[in-house]
């Protein structure tokens, strides 16, 4: 690679990490300029609603006693009127029958009088019609007494007359008590309902204040939990090895926010390990690559200097049809030395992740190329079939042979001499994806520590033979292309690495954080 | 003894090597035979003992070190002359520990062969018979 090359590869590279600040910028904004509703409003929010209730029952109770307060005067108003109202019919009555005088009569009539009149006011309000019922008949039975009581002091009275007034007498007093008596049951009659009602707020506001509070309950820990809930999906996620950062799906922000805020933050970090792990994981499967690639080198340039030995000892005996095979074996060993050379860097050069349609079987054959020393010194077989007419997949061909150069060396420290790993590229059962299957009949994986292969800094190789990041790494290129990495095992039988890689009709966007 | 020719297997999955050697040591008085395949070698090893075996450590099938072995126990006379792509101490310590006469690192000139071969071939008695 040219020096300018390598420049435009490196501004490539600051390019596409300034892009994915400037994403991440825009989600963080997106995530804080939404308007607040926080858990403290919302928690106040419930306080407020319970205290307006409290208040509405008190102010409630309060009116419902003044307005009790009010009847009851009303009601022994009523009750002194009446009582002067019966007391003057009584007199009256005394009259008639034993000839007793009036002003007792007239005196009691002119008490209601004056009762009636302090709470008149209050009687038209609350019933106009008796009130006036009341009034005229006062009016009238008070006149009738008058009209007596000066027939009266005349002697020799006329019996036909006095007869006449006894009668309208006793009518206007009797309606008079029958709408007072009426009147005084009907305030009986709302006191009461006014006091059961008073009973009864307690309990409505028992009942009201449970439903607030358990909706206010309800509706908080609903929204918390699902706050939770989803930062917890968002976190198992991220373990997975997905590092897009956190969106904004809702239209309110709250003391979530600020936690989503700081996981983006922190994925940006991890996204940023990720890469520098992949690349530095890379260099030490170069290292153990050596042996083999020297040897796989040593071979052609062995041929070379042979043969160029061979002709410079033998070229005037030799034949031209000997000379040319000769110099053709030097020409192709040549060849075979630059595409070991080539292969290798290949893989090792350091990139950028690039996106590229692939063709996955010739991929997996590249990379057994690079691995064929290794197999060859371990004395396993290696057995690769790939299905024709496969569809293409689009990923970065490097990072690729990486995971597919793992999975092969891992196999190879598996198997014995007698090993064999094969190697199967086929179309997926589920659709859209091709699959890459690693089966080797090594020492197998032991259950308890299968959940933990993928996980960074695990190794069950001995100190200083492995790392613990290849499969850490090898899952997370396969998930940065969309794909999955899966293991089955059966310890002392057999090892499968399974990578599912999506194909090119479901689009794949490596350079997605 | 004197008119013998040395016999030499010679076994290496390169072709080209086989092609070069072959006419390189038959020069100087060696009668050769070359073999790509190492378990059609081990056959031929059933059927005769050679003076001296050159053979490829990193082989499919059959590698150098077994071939070395199995030579070993048909005929402790023969001296086994090992070729390595890539030679490391612990692999150059286990071949001679198992008896093997040397090891030859690739890439190697025909002389370095000639040399080595030199030396087994006085080993085994054969009178100057060989210049490098």
């Amino acid at each position: 690679m040219s020096a300018a090359e390598l420049e435009s590869t490196r501004e490539q590279g600051s390019t596409i990490k300034g892009e994915r600040r400037a994403m991440v910028e825009t989600i963080d904004k997106g995530l804080a300029e939404r308007p607040s509703f926080s858990f403290r409003l919302q928690l106040t929010l419930g306080f407020l609603l319970l205290f307006f209730l409290s208040m509405a029952i008190i102010i409630g109770s309060m009116t419902a006693i003044k307005r009790i307060q009010n009847k009851f005067h009303f009601f022994q108003a009523s009750e002194r009127f009446l009582f002067e109202v019966e007391q003057a019919r009584r007199w009256e009555k005394n009259y008639f029958l034993y000839g007793t005088n009036l002003t007792d009569a007239a005196q009691s009539a002119g008490n209601a009088k004056i009762l009636l009149s302090q709470s008149l006011e209050s009687y038209q309000k609350v019933y106009p019609e008796q009130a006036t019922q009341i009034v005229y008949n006062l009016e009238k039975y008070r006149e009738l007494l008058e009209e007596l009581m000066v027939l009266d002091k005349r002697s020799g009275i006329d019996p036909a007359r006095k007869q006449l007034i006894e009668t309208a007498l006793r009518k206007h007093g009797a309606e008079m008590v029958e709408v007072a008596v009426s009147l005084t049951l009907k305030e009986q009659a709302s006191i009461n309902a006014l006091l059961n009602l008073i009973q009864q707020i307690p309990i409505y506001a028992l009942v009201g204040y449970l439903l607030i509070m358990m909706y206010v309950a309800y509706f908080l820990a609903q929204r918390f939990m699902k706050r939770l809930n989803f930062l917890i999906d968002s976190t198992q996620r991220i373990a997975k090895g997905d590092f897009s950062p956190i969106m904004p799906i809702r239209k309110y922000r709250d003391e979530f926010t600020t936690v989503s805020v700081a996981i983006n933050r922190m994925l940006e970090e991890l996204d940023a390990r990720q890469k520098a792990m992949v690349e530095s994981h890379k260099l030490r499967a170069i290292g153990n690559l050596t042996a083999g690639v020297a040897h796989e080198l040593n071979n052609p340039i062995n041929n070379m200097m042979l043969t160029a030995h061979s002709l410079l000892e033998d070229y005037k005996e030799l034949s031209e049809e000997e000379l040319v095979e000769m110099i053709n074996d030097l020409i192709n060993e040549t060849e075979r030395s630059r595409s070991i050379v080539r292969n290798l860097l290949d893989f090792a050069r350091e990139s950028e992740s690039t996106s590229e349609p692939l063709d996955l079987g010739v991929l997996v054959r590249q990379t057994i190329k690079l691995t064929e020393n290794q197999i060859k010194v371990s004395g396993a077989k290696i057995d690769v079939t790939v299905q024709s007419d496969l569809p293409s997949i689009r990923g970065d061909k490097q990072k690729l042979k990486q995971v597919f150069l793992n999975l092969i060396l891992n196999a190879v420290d598996a198997v014995g001499k007698d090993g064999i790993i094969k190697i199967d590229v086929e179309k997926s059962a589920s659709p859209g994806f091709l699959a890459v299957h690693v089966l080797d009949n090594g020492c197998g994986i032991p259950a308890h520590i299968l959940p933990y292969i993928f996980d960074p800094f695990f190794t069950s190789k001995a100190p200083g033979k492995g790392t613990g990041l290849g499969l850490s790494v090898s899952h997370g290129i396969v998930n940065m292309h969309g794909g999955r990495i899966t293991v089955s095992s059966d310890e002392g039988k057999y090892s499968r690495f399974t990578v599912l890689l999506p194909t090119t009709d479901i689009p794949a966007d490596i350079n997605r954080p | 003894m004197e008119d013998k020719k040395i016999d030499v297997l010679l076994v290496d999955d390169e072709a080209i090597v086989g092609n070069r050697l072959k006419p390189a040591l038959t020069k100087i008085g060696c009668q050769v035979e070359v073999f790509e395949d190492s378990k059609e070698a081990l056959k031929r090893i059933d059927e005769k003992a050679f003076d001296i075996i050159v053979t490829d450590i990193m082989m499919a099938d059959v590698n150098g070190i077994q071939l070395l072995d199995y030579v070993q126990k048909k005929s402790i006379r023969t001296k086994v002359i090992m070729i390595t792509g890539y030679a490391t101490e612990a692999l150059a310590r286990e071949a001679m520990a198992k008896g093997a006469f040397d090891i030859i690192s690739k890439p190697f000139r025909p002389n370095d062969l000639r040399e080595v071969i030199a030396k087994a071939a006085k080993a085994l008695g054969f009178k100057e018979k060989i210049v490098a």
